[in-house]
């Protein structure tokens, strides 16, 4: 076999000894399981450029840093202070474990349980886990994870409120945290979530989120990319829905030296809907690569997506969304869009829509555009008395408008939007 | 108010502004009239300051400034307006935020204290009432979906918040209805004063039977070829630019 990735080999060194401490290592199962990830991790390696999937996206300066030795690295993009959200439930993890100090569970209401991954491993409670035959940071996180918010929510029960989860990182460390987090709404539960990833210093972080929705569930899932602008952040969710489920998701991605937000629905039960939404701002040296997966499985089923982008300086996004429409699952509607607003000439985007469609009566359709500011809005603008650089943050903002309507949750609106324009404020 | 001087410019490399001498004084309308490809709208936004036109020769002066020195939105700030032929719709911008945070930059940069949002509403209410204006206009964005005439108003209602002291009208008249140009007309002669000015660049006569001018300038190839008072426009209409060019 061809060499590993140094970063590889050097996961597959010292997975023995790792996997003597993490959670779980008591358990049979756990181990069993952590066995199985490690050998499809050792048998993918890292994905390179080759790889179908991660044309778009280079992850040399991850697996092999030394590669980069001696080129002068561009300057990171600068730090995001972390905005705190103000919230009744909130739960933090730090450097990749459970906080109990700085998480406030108190008063939740019946039928909704949060516990920690690391508490469930250790008493065995079983896990399901989505295919990582293709996917080696999924893989990579079932040999290593070590803990995460499992979150579970009864028959009919409704969160009139926030649940927070934080994920904070301090410092530097090569290892990475391999976060998993599982939620499950049962038969018409209804849930708003709000994941905060957030850090200082040169990490890795590679979060898994499983989500699984019974009938007649319902999950606002919003998520918050602002890690330290030197980390790594690989992120995979996967969504399963069952009959007259409804999926939303909405990520807002600012941090990271290289992201990789990677979503993934399948769409199992009829009249069931998943809602895709995000924006990237991006600017210095960022990469941020959206990668999403919605399955159609069976008939009489919507999805939506719609991604936008800001990049300025050498920033690159990456947007890749196929739409798989299964033989039979008549009546689907699909769309998907993706814009790209580019603020220098150095700045980039790739787009990839891939619609696969196997029913003959489906109602599908996606676009991708990417351009720069307009220059006849930004004039006219100038030519009522408004400065050129409030004239481009009015049209930055107003292209951003839309998508981020689409963020159901006020306060969160409220949240999103400021920090947008946080960003906006230091262009 | 304003003296141009020799005015040159060129787009893309070729010359379209071959020397244009004209002096608005206080209180006057200057109407500029032309054929298809004189310079009518080069000459508006070289004045109003638009990126790719390149001034090559000669002076503008306004009010004792470079004019040609300043930034468009600077220019915005001391007084001069540019009534779009085609006002530029923008997706995602309320025309109420639009207005106010022109006012408002225009307020600041005259060291006045900024609007507050109350008393934004307060003025622009009264001035599309004056103005028979729908104030739904007010939330939809900018430009965007308005028919040509209801385009014409919004540029009127800026007009009005933002009192110029020099007014440009680039074909002010083109696709607007009669009751449109009447709308549009009365606007700018709301705004007539002593020491108020406009240049009223157009292709055709009919705009000037509302905006009565003092003075007509006839522009062509880059120049002004014959100046006159308002009954120049009448010849015009009557004989054609090429007649008069000609002469």
């Amino acid at each position: 076999m061809s060499s590993l990735t140094p970063l590889a080999q050097r996961y597959i060194d010292r997975f023995d000894t790792a996997a003597r401490q993490l959670p779980g290592a008591d358990n049979r199962s756990v181990s069993d399981l952590r066995r199985a990830g490690l050998e499809a991790f050792a048998a993918l390696d890292f994905p390179h450029r080759k790889v179908e999937e991660w044309k778009f996206t280079n992850l040399t300066a991850l697996t092999k840093p030394t590669a980069n030795e001696g080129r002068v690295a561009p300057a990171p993009a600068p730090a995001i202070p972390d905005q705190p959200f103000e919230a009744r439930f909130e739960m933090v993890f730090v450097n990749g474990r459970f906080s109990a100090a700085e998480s406030r569970l108190d008063g939740l209401p019946e039928g909704i349980s949060v516990t920690s991954l690391a508490d469930s491993l250790g008493n065995g409670t079983v896990l399901s886990f989505p295919s990582q035959e293709k996917r080696a940071f999924l893989a990579l996180n079932t040999a290593f994870m070590e803990d995460g918010l499992v979150l579970s929510v009864a028959e009919g029960v409704v969160l009139d409120d926030i649940l927070v989860v934080t994920f904070r990182s301090e410092g530097d460390q090569e290892t990475g945290r391999h976060l998993r987090n599982v939620i499950t709404l049962a038969e018409g539960s209804s849930l708003t979530l709000l994941e905060r990833h957030v850090g200082a210093g040169a990490y890795f972080s590679n979060p898994v989120t499983e989500v699984s929705l019974a009938a007649d569930a319902r999950l606002d899932h919003y998520k918050l990319q602002a890690e330290s602008p030197e980390a790594f952040h690989l992120a995979f969710t996967d969504a399963e829905l069952a009959e007259r489920a409804d999926y939303r998701n909405f990520s807002l991605s600012i941090g990271a030296k290289l992201s990789r937000n990677e979503l993934t629905t399948r769409i199992l039960g009829r009249e069931a809907e998943s809602h895709l939404n995000g924006a990237y701002l991006m600017r210095g040296s960022q990469h941020c690569d959206t990668t999403t997966l919605t399955e159609h499985r069976v008939p009489d089923t919507n999805s939506s997506q719609v991604y936008k982008g800001v990049l300025d300086d050498h920033a690159h996004g990456v947007f890749q969304g196929k739409i798989h429409i299964f033989p039979d699952a008549q009546h689907v509607a699909g769309d998907q869009l993706s814009k790209a607003l580019l603020l220098s000439d150095y700045a980039a985007v790739d787009c990839k829509p891939e619609l696969e469609i196997y029913a003959d009566d489906v109602k599908c359709s996606h676009g991708a555009t990417s351009g720069e500011l307009d220059e006849q809005a930004l004039f006219y603008l100038q030519s009522r008395g408004i400065p050129l650089a409030s004239a481009r943050k009015m049209l930055i903002e107003a292209f951003l408008a839309d998508v981020l309507e689409t963020v159901g949750n006020e306060r969160v609106k409220v949240y999103f939007d400021g920090l947008s324009r946080h960003w906006l404020s230091e262009a | 108010m304003l003296e141009i001087k020799d005015l040159r410019a060129e787009i893309g490399g070729k010359e379209i502004l071959k020397g244009i001498n004209l002096t608005i004084n206080p209180g006057e309308i200057h109407a500029v009239m032309g054929p298809n490809g004189a310079g009518k709208s080069t000459l508006s936004y070289v004045l109003s300051g638009r990126e790719g036109y390149e001034v090559t020769g000669g002076s503008v002066t306004y009010m004792g400034e470079d004019l040609l020195a300043l930034s468009p939105d600077e220019r915005a700030c001391h007084g001069i307006f540019l009534a779009f032929q085609y006002p530029v719709e923008i997706p995602g911008v309320p025309s109420a935020t639009f207005l106010k945070t022109a006012l408002n930059a225009q307020r600041k940069f005259r060291g006045e204290e900024e609007l507050d949002a109350m008393e934004f509403l307060k003025l622009v209410r009264e001035k599309t009432a004056e103005l028979g204006i729908k104030d739904d206009m007010l939330k939809r964005a900018v430009n965007v979906g308005f028919s040509g005439g209801e385009k014409k108003r919004n540029e009127v209602l800026q007009m009005a918040l933002l009192e110029p002291k020099l007014m440009l009208l680039d074909e002010t008249d083109s696709g607007l209805d009669i009751d449109a140009l009447k709308v549009a007309a009365d606007g700018v002669n709301r705004l007539r004063s002593p020491e108020r000015s406009a240049l009223v660049i157009t292709h055709y006569q009919r705009l000037l039977d509302y905006i009565v001018p003092d003075f007509v300038h006839v522009l062509a190839d880059g120049k002004i070829v014959k100046s006159g008072d308002k009954s120049l426009a009448l010849e015009l209409e009557e004989k054609g630019y090429a007649a008069i060019s000609a002469a």
